[in-house]
């Protein structure tokens, strides 16, 4: 194992980036929205990095967990750990529901399914738009109070999330180090072999789904209160994508890869989109270049940097990489 | 390529011209410098629309600079057209650039969660996108529109048409389902009501449809005399190059209720577009005072007609700094006070800030498409058929402006 993908490393990594943020970016709401898409992209490469489950369904948890603060906090006044907790088990019910589905075929039928489970949660928001405003979203979903204060600036709301987001990474790295861990990756790279030595693969695999369900529902309900709006384009299939797109781009090796690929394409679209409208002409680009020479993303760089440093003679080739599709 | 996210502009004369009537100042001191931020899509589908605002918003800083010898800079935001990120664009200016006025949103989704935002943060609000909501149950302090709503756009095209073809009296109509495309429909339906219109048929599509052939069969097989188009952009654009080459036009008359303005006439052609009806929110042809000058000064400056975007930015981007040089201050309070219940000569005539929803009160025009071989120019699409103002009152829209 590489140093650095020891959970200890990996955590002061996360820690470490809760930490610089702030020193380096201007905006609190960018660096907020980082951390948040950070979560919900770990909680993908928990299905995509460690059991091999390509899903197009992350964006119907985001959207659930979006939805269920937006009305909670718009119409109940409940109180936000409830709604975060609530957001969380919603997510992770819709996710146990999904999954149960989905993993009933494998490969490009399983791509097929979370995409179809995408499309029919897209329309069902948009259907319902009475419940979730439809096109135009649930407005004036307010932020938490802490100590009867409301975290209305951003580096306020920042420093809550950044709690949650530290929080949910280390729950994330302990749930990959146990034994449950060790399975789900078991299970991706032989999943008969799993099967036959007694593992109920399946079951783990729906565990998976309702694990990364209540992570991507819970950065969905915080996502809401940054913006004050649950919109229906949280649930649509993009976002799925682009959680996908963000997950890739980190590297699916590594936990702490997703909060590079969330930093990395939070940070170019940001400074990009006013520069080049067709901006996303290179983020095309960075996909084949991380296809062809970067399977294992950013996180892979900075493996093989690490490398190049500190252990000169021992090739990285020898590291187990994420199962690819 | 588009790289005015800062645009700057100083004027060194002390000019003491006024743009706008109404408007005298106590004018901000020459040192102070105003911001407006224009939140509009720059990248992604709607692209083409913040391109021309932004530059639509730059003009506007450069009139009020040199009218009032003040620094006016305009702070450019993309959308992508997606209210997420709007709301985060426009949380940033507020609390890292100081801006306090926003003068954009295209698409409803995005201009109702910026509306609110702006509210929170203390600045003002004004916007083209066509929701009802923004005016009617979601109205706010901060927010105005200067867009005519659905009730407006309907009532302005479909009248129009029923007395000029009496004999028309069989109408199919399609929808997109969601708020706005259901605004447009009610209203619609309350027209032919009213007016004993036959409603043979509606179909009903979602908003991500690109393939219209099924429901313009449904349509032609209800053998209307007229169609109505209640979709709008690209999707209106699509439903009426595929009715063109159904045939449709040589069967019935064709009605594109909410049409973009001239990008969507460049975009479909004239061939499709002659003998089409369209309702329009703004046409460079129309004949108003403020709206030559500005067709003068944008063909000097850039050697094209100004188009919807282009306008609607120009606009209101010129009457939220007017506002904040007649307040003293870009703070939001201020300038919504300077704006409530302002006359003035708009881009489509005399126009009017009405106070208790904060909608302008304008006209919306009913125009038809020209054959290739009658244009004058090559922007000469349309006629002028009709305009006028139409609009319910803030009771009927929904409004509660909170105190």
């Amino acid at each position: 194992m590489n140093p650095l993908d020891k959970p200890p490393v990996q955590l002061g990594l996360a820690l470490l980036t809760v930490l610089v943020l702030p020193l380096v970016l201007k905006s609190g709401i960018l660096a907020t929205e980082i951390l948040i898409f950070a979560m919900v992209v770990a909680a993908c490469n928990l299905l995509l990095g460690y059991t091999g489950l390509l899903s197009f369904g992350q964006g119907i948890f985001f959207g659930i967990g979006t939805y269920a603060a937006g009305i909670c906090l718009t119409r109940w006044s409940i109180p936000v750990p409830v709604v975060l907790g609530g957001a969380a088990l919603l997510g992770a019910l819709t996710a146990t529901l999904v999954g149960w589905l989905s993993i009933r075929r494998q490969g490009v039928y399983f791509v097929m399914l979370t995409l179809a489970f995408s499309q029919l949660f897209y329309f069902v928001a948009y259907t319902f738009s009475d419940l979730t405003g439809g096109d135009n979203g649930l407005l004036g979903v307010p932020r938490p109070s802490v100590g009867g204060t409301a975290l209305n600036t951003p580096w306020a709301y920042y420093t809550f999330v950044a709690v949650c987001f530290v929080t949910v990474f280390a729950l994330l790295v302990m749930v990959t180090q146990s034994t449950f861990g060790r399975t789900l990756i078991a299970i991706r790279e032989n999943e008969g072999r799993a099967a036959a030595i007694g593992f109920p693969t399946r079951l783990f695999k729906i565990e998976a789904f309702a694990i990364s369900g209540a992570v991507t529902a819970f950065s969905g309900a915080l996502h809401a209160m940054l913006i004050g709006v649950a919109p229906l384009s949280n649930i649509e299939y993009h976002t799925s994508e682009l959680i996908l797109i963000m997950t890739i781009i980190g590297g699916s090796s590594s936990l702490f890869g997703s909060v590079l690929g969330a930093g990395f394409y939070l940070l170019l679209a940001d400074a990009l989109s006013t520069v080049w409208p067709r901006w996303l002409l290179l983020l095309g680009l960075v996909l084949v270049t991380v296809a062809l020479f970067l399977q294992r993303g950013l996180w892979g760089l900075v493996e093989r940097g690490y490398d190049l440093i500190f252990r000169r003679g021992r090739s990285i080739d020898s590291e187990t990489p994420a199962k690819e599709h | 390529m588009i790289n005015r996210r800062r645009f700057l502009t100083t004027s060194t004369l002390a000019a003491a011209s006024l743009a706008a009537p109404g408007l005298v100042s106590r004018a901000l001191a020459q040192s102070e410098a105003l911001k407006i931020g224009v939140p509009v899509p720059i990248s992604g589908a709607f692209a083409a629309n913040g391109k021309f605002a932004t530059i639509g918003a730059v003009l506007a800083a450069e009139e009020v600079a040199a009218a009032h010898g003040i620094e006016v800079s305009t702070l450019d935001l993309d959308t992508e057209g997606k209210p997420a990120t709007a709301v985060r664009k426009v949380q940033d200016a507020l609390a890292q650039d100081g801006v306090k006025l926003f003068a954009g949103g295209i698409l409803s989704s995005e201009s109702l969660a910026m509306g609110k935002e702006v509210e929170r943060g203390g600045g003002a609000f004004m916007t083209t996108a066509g929701a009802d909501e923004i005016t009617g149950v979601d109205c706010n302090k901060a927010t105005f529109r200067w867009s005519v709503p659905t009730y407006g756009a309907i009532n302005e095209t479909v009248r129009p048409i029923i007395d000029a073809l009496p004999d028309a009296r069989k109408w199919y109509t399609i929808t997109p389902q969601y708020v706005f495309g259901d605004g447009l429909l009610n209203a619609a339906k309350a027209v032919f009501e009213e007016k004993g219109i036959e409603h043979v048929g509606n179909s009903y599509h979602s908003l991500t449809d690109k393939e219209f052939s099924g429901y313009l069969t449904n349509a032609i097989a209800a053998q209307p005399d007229v169609l109505l188009v209640l979709n709008f952009g690209a999707q209106s654009s699509d439903t009426l190059r595929q009715a063109v080459s159904f045939g449709l036009k040589q069967r019935m008359t064709i009605v594109v209720a909410w049409a973009s303005g001239l990008e969507q006439f460049e975009a479909l052609g004239p061939d499709i577009c002659e003998g089409v009806y369209f309702g329009a929110q703004y046409w460079h042809g129309a004949d108003t005072e403020l709206n030559r000058q500005l067709v003068a000064k944008v063909q000097e400056k850039h050697g094209f007609n100004p188009n919807y975007s282009f306008a609607g930015s120009y606009i209101l981007s010129k009457l939220l700094l007017e506002a904040a040089v007649k307040a003293g201050s870009p703070d939001g309070a201020g300038v919504a006070e300077a704006l409530r219940g302002l006359k003035y000569q708009g881009l489509t005539g005399e126009e009017e800030i009405r106070a208790a929803d904060h909608q302008v009160i304008k006209d919306y025009y009913l125009l038809k498409g020209k054959a290739r071989a009658d244009m004058a120019d090559k922007d000469d699409y349309a006629e002028i058929i009709s305009s006028g103002k139409s609009f319910l009152s803030p009771e009927e829209a929904g409004c509660k402006m909170p105190a």
